[in-house]
């Protein structure tokens, strides 16, 4: 285990990589028999005038996380400005509102979570909104205004000039993939290092994992970029199976991830609307409100559902659920029901576990493929 | 005896750690030796 050691060359003739111990800055070759390749991906930051301000923030890793939190303790920033609608700029808005913090949030759109359907963003923005996140549409940012220590005290966008005591970008991710595209590994149309079942790439006796490679997606059967910790690990176990010998094989995702806006949660699997379409479905969806437990039991939260499905075959090809409780495990079922290709009639007739604590008799995603069914050519 | 096989891992955060993990229980006489530019590990999983 070496930390702090940057890996800046990989030679795959001579069966070697070029390593800089980042604490002396000396490099030194090391051999490898089998090699892999798990370097991540990098935060995207945009590049405008004045956007190296030490107070402009990304958040990949820890060591980012610290950063902000050093920062927020020692200068007490009270207004921050959040750049991009996707996951971690939610999950920041929730963060910095905990730390006391005016939080805006600037979107290139209307909606944030603009990769999710339209039914679900407008939950987080109403989420968002009732618990004091200023929410900005279609600001394109432009430039930021730097005091004399070289911190940013406003940004500018098409729109307007805003002042800020912090930044925080969050636009993004970017394969790392430079050592590996130098040294002759294939890259996919994503971008990402191209793999297979197996983990290998094109190099001999160089495997891949992580976020710096592509994933395969059952639903659409392409090879897609799914940056997400839990499909780095299981790619990792083939890549390192392989490595020491085995015959593993990771033969892909459907394409689930959950997240949570202060009470809201979210989840999805398979393809949105306009992605399923893309790929030449006959896309037609429902969306339904149902109580996540019998009505009478306290907690019971609405829940909505949006079921994607092909009008023609009745498969199901994705599902999106917000809703306060229990939306994050049910989304587990539907990433099955994807794994196992199923139709809206498969799914509408599922044995689920039911008592009044749990669900309701019909429970929502039930009464979701129920109403769908309706939708589909018989 | 016989060299014993070399498996360098680039990358300590959720690839990485999975991989060696993997693999040094596939095969415990394999030497594993994994690189991370900052200073922790798993930190991102």
């Amino acid at each position: 285990m070496k930390t702090e050691h940057r890996v800046t060359k990989i030679d795959p003739k001579g069966k070697r990589i070029e390593v800089v111990n980042l604490a002396n800055s000396q490099t030194q070759w090391f051999s490898y028999d089998q090699l892999i390749i798990a370097t991540g991906a990098r935060s995207r930051r945009l590049n405008l005038p004045g956007s190296n301000a030490k107070n402009i923030f990304t958040l990949k890793d820890l060591q980012d996380g610290l950063r902000i939190k050093n920062y927020i303790d020692e200068k007490r920033p009270g207004q921050v400005a959040v750049l991009g609608g996707g996951f971690i700029g939610l999950e920041m808005c929730e963060a910095f509102r905990l730390r006391n913090m005016e939080a805006f949030l600037f979107c290139r759109r209307d909606l944030p979570a603009g990769n999710l359907e339209k039914e679900i963003s407008e939950k987080i923005l109403k989420e968002l909104q009732e618990n004091g996140v200023h929410f900005l549409t279609y600001q394109e940012p432009a430039a930021f205004r730097l005091n004399s220590n070289g911190e940013v005290t406003s940004l500018e966008t098409n729109q307007t000039q805003f002042p800020a005591d912090m930044v925080l970008m969050a636009v993004g991710v970017i394969p790392n993939v430079e050592i590996a595209n130098e040294a002759g590994a294939e890259l996919g149309k994503t971008g990402a290092i191209r793999t297979d079942a197996a983990q290998r790439t094109n190099l001999t006796d160089i495997y891949t994992a992580g976020d710096c490679c592509e994933v395969f997606n059952l639903v659409s059967q392409d090879w897609v970029y799914t940056p997400l910790g839990d499909i780095a690990n299981k790619q990792g176990r083939v890549a390192g199976e392989n490595a020491a010998g085995g015959k593993a094989t990771f033969s892909g995702v459907v394409g689930s991830a959950a997240f949570k806006v202060f009470e809201l949660e979210v989840a999805f699997t398979g393809l949105g609307m306009q992605m399923a379409r893309q790929y030449g479905f006959d896309v037609d969806s429902q969306v339904i409100e149902a109580e996540s437990k019998v009505g009478y039991m306290p907690g019971s939260k609405r829940i909505l559902i949006k079921l994607i499905f092909d009008r023609q075959s009745g498969r199901l090809l994705g599902a999106q659920m917000a809703g306060k409780e229990g939306v994050a495990r049910r989304i587990n079922a539907l990433a099955v029901a994807l794994h196992q290709k199923m139709t809206i009639d498969e799914i509408a007739r599922l044995d689920f576990a039911y008592a009044p604590p749990f669900s309701s008799p019909m429970d929502p995603i039930l009464i979701a493929a129920e109403q769908a069914t309706k939708k589909i050519q018989k | 005896m016989s060299k014993k096989e070399k498996l360098l891992i680039i990358g300590g955060s959720a690839g990485g750690p999975s991989a060696a993990a993997r693999a040094k229980r596939v095969n415990p006489d394999l030497e594993v030796t994994m690189f991370e530019q900052g200073r922790f590990i798993s930190y991102g999983s």
